[in-house]
Parts: structure tokens; C-alpha cells; sequence
């Protein structure tokens, strides 16, 4: 699953790290809807070479290419795929148009998830006016997930010490093989729930209709430019789109 | 007038076919640092729960008689308007730190409880100098040790800035030296005028800060006093309490005609005391 690296935040100072996560997530809306409008090579390519000075920009380049090696038997599926069964007049054509469009899809998301911090992601959505609750909710699954998968180990350990054989036998059995994990998993999770809602009732969690935030986002002058720009480029595209004919450079076959 | 007053408490969890505390009456006042001990499942859990009101309000269950922390009935009162009056740490640090820094696991009780942001920040830089955090600031839970976990609990407590703080057994979970880390710095909390009130079971470790001990068995108080007169009891040893080491000396040499004259808590005091009497 090393793909996925590339939607998990990078601890780094660059400028796009610095910029506001409303502009950042505008800007990959923007670019994955533009890569969406285009199912030519070309287009698409010229969406991928401006994105990926904004990795580089993003320090996160290395990881980018990392990822995309994870994903290339993927992609190579895709290809050979889609240009095998596919009914397009020129289906290698189409199919590579496919998968640059999965690529470039990949990394304007990516763009986002790296370098959004998920407390700043929170906060974010929260001055979108998402309710504290849920955005909270989402960073607190972020908080539990490697102690769960802690436990998660803890209980396989203990499980293997009193002889359940988890990975042996056939697929039917091996899927079997999950119960015993799974139901001391979920007991001791729905446990440590509690004793989570008893230690955030005590610091006054929802006591207060106006909840305060220390770290509020602001929009500076740079997060304007950002979504200035993403708007331009989205609404030329799709001028272009609608009533530019482009010339169709494609592969003969 | 007295800061916490239990007056004939009961109290039975729902589903539960036992009391978990029996008629417990006690009144600690302010600046007082209070030890309470007892063996596994004598009520001290639900003592703590009771001051800071989770207990009737978050855990529901058969109530008689009533506590007044502060003046306020916690019958009547919330916990989240207990929060500033009583501060509650418990034993498992990685279950109180429900965000991804210690910045914003120290300002979570403030803001939600609508504290302005400027003083919210105030209090942040504060406690991480206070309590040492600086190096942790950035960091995940999941990086920090049990030790230093606890210790961003305890900051995240007293970013509220409670009149009490009460901790249940922060060092059960702990190795010797960060337990006695944690355990300095509560009674650092106290000597800066704090009422504690600490459940513990190291006894050697506390006792000799502690202003008075609080025994507990089988949801009563059985005993409550200073260290001195307490851990001489031979009751400690029936119920199984941690009675210190030199304490425990103390007594057998009693018990063989050898009277030192005073109670000693720790081995220095043990120490002087035969060099005395030698």
C-alpha cells in the first residue's frame, strides 16, 4: 500500500506548506477538475508538468515518485486493460490518456493531504462551518489509530501464546482466524471510549456554545493569490472546452 | 469552611450489586495535600470521580447523601462547571490526550470552555515552561513515553486552573523514575498552595509529603490522619496497604522493646533517628 504515502502528511517547511488549507483544497479541486475535462495525452500532460514543480516546491518530490513506483502495477493494468478490451477508435491512445488522468487526479489530491497538517485540516473545515464535533471527531481517529494498531498487535501476541494459528490454512479459515482478534479488539476499544469521554467530559468537552480557538486560520494575501489563479485556470479551461476546438494530436493506433 | 464535604455519601453504579461507596463522610480543606489508599475495588476510583462530579453525572447510578465541592452539590452541577473547581487525572495517560500536539492538548479544556485565545496562549506557554514541555510541543501522543504523556495530562488539567487536583493512581502505569517525576511535581502543585487530593499505592514515594492519609476498604473509610499516625496501624498490614520500608522497621523494632521515638516515613529519616539512639 506504499501508493497511499502520498495522502499522509510530510512534517516540512515549504511554501505550500505554509499556505491556508482553504486555498490548498480549492487549488486540488481545481486542478482534479480540470484533469477531469480532458481525455487527450497532451492536456493532461501539461496539467502533470505544472503540478509537479509544486511538488518540488513542496519538498515532497522524492516521496511523490516513491509512491508513484507503488502504483505502477496499477497503472500498467490500466494500460494494458483498457487497450485490450477498450472500444475507443484508438485504445493505447485512450488508455494512456486514462491512466495520466489517474495521475494527475493522484497527485492534486496529494498536493492537498501533504502538506495539510490534520489539526490545521480540522481547523479548516471548522471555519467552513462544519460543527466542532465532527471535525473533531475526524482528528481524534487520526489521534487513535496507531494506538489501536498497538493493541491490535498486543492482542494477535497474545492470541499466537495460546496457540490460534493465524496464518495458516486456507482463505476461508484465515478469514475465520480474524474473530479472535477482532471481538477483544472491539471490547477493549469500546473500554478505552469511556475512559476517553470521561477525561475529555472533565476538561468541559461541548460545555460551551462559543467554543474559542487558540490557533485560528487567516487568509493572507498569498492564499488570495492561490485561489485567484486556480479560478482563472478553471475558468479558461473551460472556455477553452467549450468553444476552442483543439487540436487533436493523438497516437495512430 | 471546608473545600470538599462528603456528608453520608452512597453510591451504587447502575447494573453494579454492590455499593461502591458506604456512607463516606469526610472534609478536606484548602492547601491540604490528602493521600487516599486501599486495597483494588475499595471505592477510591469512585472518590475521585464523586469530587469532580463525574459521579452522579457522568456515570449514573443509585446516590444518598451529598458532596459539596466548593460550596456547589454535585447533584446539581455539571461536570463541565465543575472543571475549573476540580481537576481530575487518571491512570491512563494515553486515554487523556485526545489531540495530535501537546499545544492543542493543553488549550482543549480552555477553549472549550470559551476562554479568550490570547489567554488561552498565555496559559499554554506557561505550563510548557512549568512543567518542562518544550521539546514535546509538536509532537504526536503516540511519540511520547508514558512519562511524559502524564505529564502533558496533568498541564492539560491545569490549563483550566482548578482549585483541586485530584489524581487517580498517575503512576500505576509508570516505571520508578518517571513515577517519582510525576509524583514531585503534584507535590511541587501543592507546596504552590493546591489542595491534592492523590490516590496511590507507593506509599514510601508519598507519605512524606503528604499532609494526611485517607485509608479506604470495602467502600469505606477506615482510617484518616497524618502519615505518622496512620501507617503505624496495624490495620494497614491487615488490608495490604504499601506501608514504607523504614515504617515497617520502626514497628518490629518496637514490637522487640526498641522505641525511636518518632514515626519515620523514609530511610534518612530512619537513619538519623538509630544514629540518634545509638
Amino acid at each position: 500500500m506504499s501508493f497511499l504515502e502520498v495522502f499522509q502528511y510530510t512534517r516540512q517547511d515549504s511554501i505550500i506548506h505554509r499556505l491556508d488549507p482553504r486555498a490548498k483544497l480549492f487549488m486540488a479541486i481545481v486542478s482534479a477538475i480540470v484533469s477531469l475535462i480532458f481525455l487527450e495525452i497532451l492536456p493532461l500532460l501539461i496539467i502533470l508538468i505544472i503540478l509537479i514543480p509544486l511538488l518540488v516546491a513542496a519538498k515532497s518530490l522524492r516521496r511523490w515518485l516513491r509512491s508513484m513506483k507503488g502504483l505502477s502495477i496499477l497503472l500498467v493494468f490500466i494500460l494494458v486493460f483498457n487497450t485490450l478490451l477498450s472500444p475507443a477508435p484508438n485504445p493505447l491512445n485512450h488508455s494512456i490518456a486514462l491512466t495520466l488522468r489517474l495521475i494527475a487526479l493522484m497527485t492534486s489530491f496529494s498536493l492537498f493531504f501533504l502538506t495539510v497538517h490534520p489539526d490545521e485540516l480540522s481547523q479548516a473545515l471548522i471555519q467552513m462551518r462544519v460543527r466542532f464535533e465532527f471535525a473533531f471527531a475526524m482528528s481524534m481517529a487520526m489521534r487513535y489509530v496507531p494506538t489501536l494498531a498497538q493493541e491490535a498487535y498486543a492482542i494477535m501476541d497474545a492470541q499466537k501464546a495460546r496457540g490460534v494459528e493465524l496464518d495458516k490454512g486456507n482463505p476461508l479459515k484465515r478469514i475465520r482466524n480474524i474473530v479472535p482478534i477482532i471481538v477483544p479488539l472491539i471490547i477493549v476499544s469500546i473500554r478505552r471510549a469511556l475512559s476517553i469521554a470521561e477525561s475529555m467530559e472533565s476538561r468541559g468537552f461541548g460545555a460551551s456554545p462559543h467554543r474559542t480557538y487558540m490557533n485560528r486560520l487567516s487568509f493572507k494575501k498569498k492564499d488570495w493569490v492561490v485561489v485567484f489563479i486556480s479560478l482563472l485556470v478553471l475558468v479558461l479551461t473551460i472556455y477553452i472546452r467549450l468553444y476552442i476546438p483543439l487540436y487533436v494530436w493523438s497516437l495512430p493506433f | 469552611m471546608p473545600l470538599i464535604e462528603f456528608q453520608d455519601f452512597s453510591f451504587k453504579y447502575y447494573g453494579a450489586d454492590f455499593l461502591a461507596l458506604k456512607k463516606v463522610n469526610l472534609t478536606i480543606s484548602e492547601g491540604e495535600y490528602v493521600v487516599i489508599t486501599g486495597p483494588s475495588g475499595c471505592g477510591k476510583t469512585t472518590l475521585c470521580r464523586t469530587i469532580n462530579g463525574l459521579v452522579p453525572q457522568f456515570h449514573r447510578g443509585y446516590i444518598a447523601g451529598n458532596v459539596l465541592v466548593d460550596g456547589k452539590n454535585t447533584r446539581d452541577h455539571t461536570v463541565a462547571e465543575m472543571a475549573t473547581i476540580a481537576g481530575l487525572v487518571f491512570q491512563q495517560p494515553e486515554n487523556q490526550l485526545v489531540t495530535l500536539n501537546v499545544e492543542k492538548e493543553i488549550a482543549f479544556g480552555p477553549e472549550n470552555l470559551g476562554v479568550d485565545p490570547v489567554e488561552v496562549r498565555h496559559r499554554v506557554e506557561e505550563l510548557i515552561s512549568l512543567l518542562d514541555l518544550e521539546h514535546l510541543r509538536d509532537k504526536h501522543p503516540h511519540e511520547m513515553s508514558g512519562g511524559e504523556q502524564q505529564r502533558v495530562a496533568i498541564a492539560s488539567i491545569l490549563a483550566l486552573k482548578p482549585k483541586i487536583m485530584v489524581a487517580d493512581e498517575p503512576t500505576s502505569n509508570l516505571d520508578p523514575k518517571n513515577a517519582e517525576l510525576i509524583l514531585d511535581i503534584i507535590a511541587g502543585l501543592n507546596k504552590r498552595d493546591m489542595t491534592v487530593i492523590l490516590v496511590e499505592h507507593r506509599l514510601d514515594l508519598v507519605s512524606k509529603d503528604a499532609s494526611r492519609i485517607v485509608l479506604m476498604n470495602d467502600g469505606r473509610i477506615v482510617a484518616d490522619g497524618t502519615p505518622r499516625n496512620i501507617l503505624v496501624k496495624d490495620l494497614c498490614q491487615e488490608i495490604g496497604v504499601g506501608v514504607p520500608k523504614a515504617t515497617l522497621v520502626y514497628k518490629s523494632l518496637k514490637n522487640r522493646g526498641i522505641d525511636l521515638g518518632s514515626v519515620p516515613l523514609t530511610g534518612e529519616e530512619l537513619a538519623t533517628l538509630v544514629k540518634e539512639a545509638s
